[in-house]
């Protein structure tokens, strides 16, 4: 039998020492580590508790961002020329389906080891072949209700599962209305398979002003600068928005830009979509843009120039104001085969045709005998020019050693200014330009603004242009580092080349735009028209310089350009034909044709710049046809001018319905 | 005797039991016990239906002779009109027979008129519904187009041997295409989340901005045809009113739908005609 401790003691109290120093040690040491826990705890959860609330919705939180629908641009009168068309998909939310892979996923599996099969895929592949199989199979079921054979991009699904989850994948792309009120009435409303809305630009005129409209092209939201949605440290997934590439959508894409809107999700740990989402703000649409252009003109200008089947450009501007009406270039292309995107063969084909380059603002040309206009201008402000004297044409002008001829080698006899310019004398500007000289003609071009651009509101309008002198001959050849004798002379400013300059020829390089502006300034007395692609019906009358002509020297200039017209021997002549004539507008103008050399030879270009009505000018106009055939006969009247009467013919058949104009043009002196 | 503790867990012990039980059950069993089960009530609803028909019949028995006479001219006198309207359909019909013969087009797809009792209405905040006394024996199927003298009613969900239930309209979980009418562009109706007894209404979405309407001045929407369930220009109902969607392309607004939808007793199933 065991003895007891007390037996062992031999003491029959049992003692206790219920206080020992030495657990005192312990039971600081038990507090210090409670403490420290409790700090730590207090630690984490006081003081780095936004930390771990950052990161906690980083990691569950996720970010859709829908871009807004941009702004629509109109015509001076109301009328659309770009909006939004509705592009209609068919969809498949991919997380919604999670259990139909899953379930897939173990179907394939249990028949792989059914079929005792060695090559049994690793879980990765088995879980991309049952993704690819359940898409496949609701594709079935639209290519079923759609009749149609689309095939689904196992890699274009792929991607989409590992970058864009949380967004619809996309079936079936720009469905015809039919095909979506099919899908709308048979799918059931709470199918993973859903029509879904974006939009695509739409242009109602196709191909008209397609250069002036410009195009847009998919951009990534993520950079866009209209997002006002929270959440920018969340992991992303952003719909393609859409960015102005060219002409009014690029120039004023920050107006047209909608603001983007979005969603914000919670997700489970596959990044699956938890719903309701935690935040959602609807995309709003960009402002509307109202341009200075008329549908009606524009249109006409452009059938005028397609009837040529050549590279032309057309420009109307309202004299007043400097709106443009109308800013026409060919060889265009239809604007909706930019929208949504642009296909390669699409893009190559418009290249191959030039239909990519907007003359109006880009192409530089000189401008030929529609510049004699300036040449007289320059004169007779100068003095050296007396509207009443003549001067002996005998068909050609000797400068140097050399002989100029005049225009069609004619010889007009003794002619004063308003029959030189009628009949565009080219001996008449080169004694002209030669007693005034190259440098005040300089002068003149740059007082009316043809050494710079005009501003207008398009993107990429050249600065290409030149107003030639003796200084910029001097830089011009010494950037060609040739022999000091050859620079020598060859940088030298020659008298012929004072001659070619004053019948708009030489160096002298202009665009339409820039003519058609020099035209408005003309016709309200004045030296510049800066050109507005925004119509105002507030805007003031523009002012600017007066052009400085005494009435006896202006009334001598618009009778020589009148004449030009309604004269027999005017240059402009098949204007006033019956069949041409437009009855009761008096228009004042003048053709050109100016000589360009090129590898293949020298193509003439075709030039008519007028305005219109003469005694009080509404609009201005330019118009230049280019020649495709080296040394072909190319007057401006015969091919610019019809142009110029049918864009004037629209315009006065229009203003004439409508009544007298609100904002009349002051004519300045 | 066991421990109290045991006793009281007894139940949930068994429902535990009865639970797995039933996910062991194999699936093609638990189908067919859920089919049997409506199988089993529908005659149950069949012969509250009947048994109603009847309560009608007796209640218009009391109904002196005088009134039973007026009601049989009146529908004498509409059935008279019927019939005119039915001649003009069929002269109409063979019209439209005798173009589609001479520009060789292809003959829309027919539907068999199959009239048919309401045996129950069952409407929620999730949805409404009816159960009409045909099923497969009358040869009726899931999709088939239901309507009545007001326009359409709704689209039959499912099919069991003596009944059909119908999706009404103003169940959010119908949707058709339907346009303006006298448009022919495409929009989407679908049911709204009503009241159990409140008046039916439905939403539309993707009108054309260039549409207007209001209470006052409210806009007749009908089916499209172009969805293939529905033929087209059945009336579903009007417009009361439009707003511009965020994205300026289309307006939404909410569709005021018959208030007869609720107290239907009589429906017709258009059962579509199997083109062999």
């Amino acid at each position: 039998m065991p003895t007891s401790s007390v037996e062992r003691s031999g003491s029959l109290v049992e003692t206790h020492r219920g206080y020992n120093p030495r657990l005192l040690v312990f039971h600081g040491v038990l507090a210090l580590a409670c403490l420290g826990v409790t700090a730590g705890l207090a630690y984490q959860q006081l003081i780095k508790t936004d930390i771990y609330h950052d990161l906690e919705r980083v990691q569950n939180q996720r970010r859709v961002l829908t871009p807004g629908p941009r702004g629509n641009i109109y015509d001076r009168e109301g009328r659309l020329l770009v909006g939004n068309r509705p592009r209609f998909a068919v969809t498949l939310n991919l997380d919604e389906l999670r259990g139909e892979f899953r379930t897939e996923f173990l179907r394939i599996r249990r028949a792989y080891r059914e079929a005792d099969d060695r090559n049994l895929p690793s879980s990765g592949e088995l879980e991309q072949i049952a993704r690819f199989t359940v898409v496949q199979r609701y594709l079935d079921e639209v290519n079923r209700r759609l009749e149609r054979a689309e095939k689904l991009d196992g890699q274009a699904l792929t991607r989409h599962f590992r970058r864009q989850l949380l967004l619809p994948y996309i079936l079936v792309d720009d469905l015809h209305p039919d095909e979506y009120a099919r899908l709308l009435e048979q799918l059931p409303v709470t199918s993973a398979l859903q029509v879904y809305t974006t939009t695509a630009r739409h242009y109602p005129f196709q191909s008209a002003a397609a250069h002036t409209l410009g195009f847009v092209g998919l951009a990534s939201l993520e950079d866009s600068p209209t997002i006002s949605l929270p959440g920018e440290e969340l992991k992303t997934f952003a719909m393609k928005g859409s960015i102005g590439r060219d002409g009014l959508e690029r120039y004023f894409d920050e107006i047209l830009q909608g603001e983007t809107g979005g969603t914000i999700y919670r997700v489970d740990p596959a990044g699956y979509r938890v719903n309701p989402p935690l935040v959602r703000r609807l995309p709003v649409q960009g402002r509307d843009l109202v341009t200075s252009l008329d549908i009606d003109l524009q249109l006409s200008a452009e059938a005028a120039l397609g009837k040529l089947e050549l590279p032309a450009s057309a420009v109307m501007l309202e004299v007043a104001s400097g709106e443009v009406l109308a800013l026409a270039t060919k060889p265009d292309f239809d604007l909706n085969a930019t929208s949504p995107r642009i296909a390669a063969g699409a893009y190559q084909q418009i290249d191959a045709a030039g239909g990519w380059y907007n003359r109006s603002v880009k192409g530089i040309y000189p401008p030929g005998s529609s510049f004699k206009i300036l040449t007289a201008i320059a004169g007779l402000r100068a003095g050296t020019l007396d509207p009443d004297a003549t001067v002996n044409c005998e068909g050609v002008y000797r400068v140097g050693r050399r002989l100029f001829p005049c225009h069609d080698g004619h010889a007009h006899g003794p002619i004063r200014l308003a029959q030189a310019i009628e009949v565009s004398c080219n001996v008449y500007f080169y004694a002209q330009g030669l007693r005034l000289g190259a440098e005040r003609l300089a002068e003149e071009a740059r007082r009316f603004g043809f050494d710079q651009p005009t501003g207008i509101e398009l993107p990429f309008e050249t600065k290409g242009m030149l107003v030639p002198d003796a200084a910029w001959k001097r830089r011009f050849i010494a950037q060609r580092k040739l022999p000091p004798d050859q620079q020598a002379i060859e940088e030298r400013w020659y008298d012929g080349d004072t001659a070619n300059f004053s019948i708009g020829q030489g160096f002298l390089l202009v665009t339409p735009l820039q003519m058609a502006s020099f035209a408005a300034s003309v016709a309200r007395g004045e030296t510049r028209t800066r050109p507005t692609l925004l119509h105002d019906p507030a805007r003031a009358p523009l002012r600017s310089d007066p052009i400085g002509l005494n009435p006896v020297a202006r009334a001598a200039l618009l009778r020589g350009m009148e004449d030009c017209v309604i004269s027999p021997h005017g240059t402009a002549r098949i204007l006033n034909s019956p069949a041409l004539r437009i009855p009761d507008l008096r228009i004042a103008g003048k053709t050109g044709t100016a000589q360009v050399a090129t590898p293949g030879g020298t193509r003439n270009l075709a030039w008519f710049i007028c305005f219109a009505p003469v005694d009080r000018p509404e609009v201005a106009l330019a118009v230049m046809v280019e020649g495709d055939t080296p040394g072909e006969e190319f007057a401006g009247g015969r091919y610019a001018g019809p142009v110029a009467r049918d864009i004037l013919k629209t315009w006065w058949d229009k203003r004439r319905a409508a009544g007298p104009l609100s904002r009349a043009t002051a004519i300045r002196p | 005797m066991p421990p109290r503790r045991l006793l009281a867990s007894r139940p949930f012990l068994v429902l535990g039991l009865l639970l797995a039980g039933w996910f062991l059950v194999p699936t093609v069993i638990k189908r067919a016990l859920g089919i049997s089960f409506f199988e089993l009530q529908a005659p149950v609803h069949l012969a509250a239906s009947h048994v109603r028909d009847l309560q009608d019949f007796w209640s218009l028995r009391t109904r002196s002779s005088h009134d039973l006479i007026a009601a049989g001219r009146d529908l004498a006198r509409l059935n008279a009109s019927y019939e005119v309207t039915l001649q003009q359909t069929e002269t109409l019909r063979r019209e439209v027979a005798r173009l589609e013969a001479l520009l060789r087009m292809p003959t829309l797809p027919g539907y068999r008129s199959e009239p048919a009792r309401v045996a129950r209405r069952d409407f929620n905040a999730w949805w409404q519904r009816l159960t009409v006394r045909k099923g497969r024996n009358y040869g009726i199927v899931p999709g088939s187009p239901v309507i009545f003298g007001g326009g359409v009613v709704g689209k039959v969900t499912e099919v069991h041997a003596y009944t059909a239930v119908v999706d009404l309209i103003s169940s959010p979980t119908l949707r058709l295409a339907a346009t303006l009418e006298g448009d022919t562009r495409p929009l989407s109706f679908q049911g709204a989340n009503n009241p159990a007894f409140g008046p039916a209404r439905g939403i539309v979405d993707y009108v054309p901005t260039d549409a207007s309407a209001s209470e006052f001045s409210p806009r007749r929407i009908v089916t499209s045809g172009l969805g293939g369930v529905f033929p087209a220009g059945l009336l579903i109902g009007e417009i009361v009113r439009l707003e511009t969607s965020t994205d300026g392309l289309f307006k939404t607004g909410e569709v005021r739908l018959d208030n007869r939808l609720s107290e239907l007793t009589e429906v017709t199933v258009l059962v579509p005609e199997r083109r062999d």
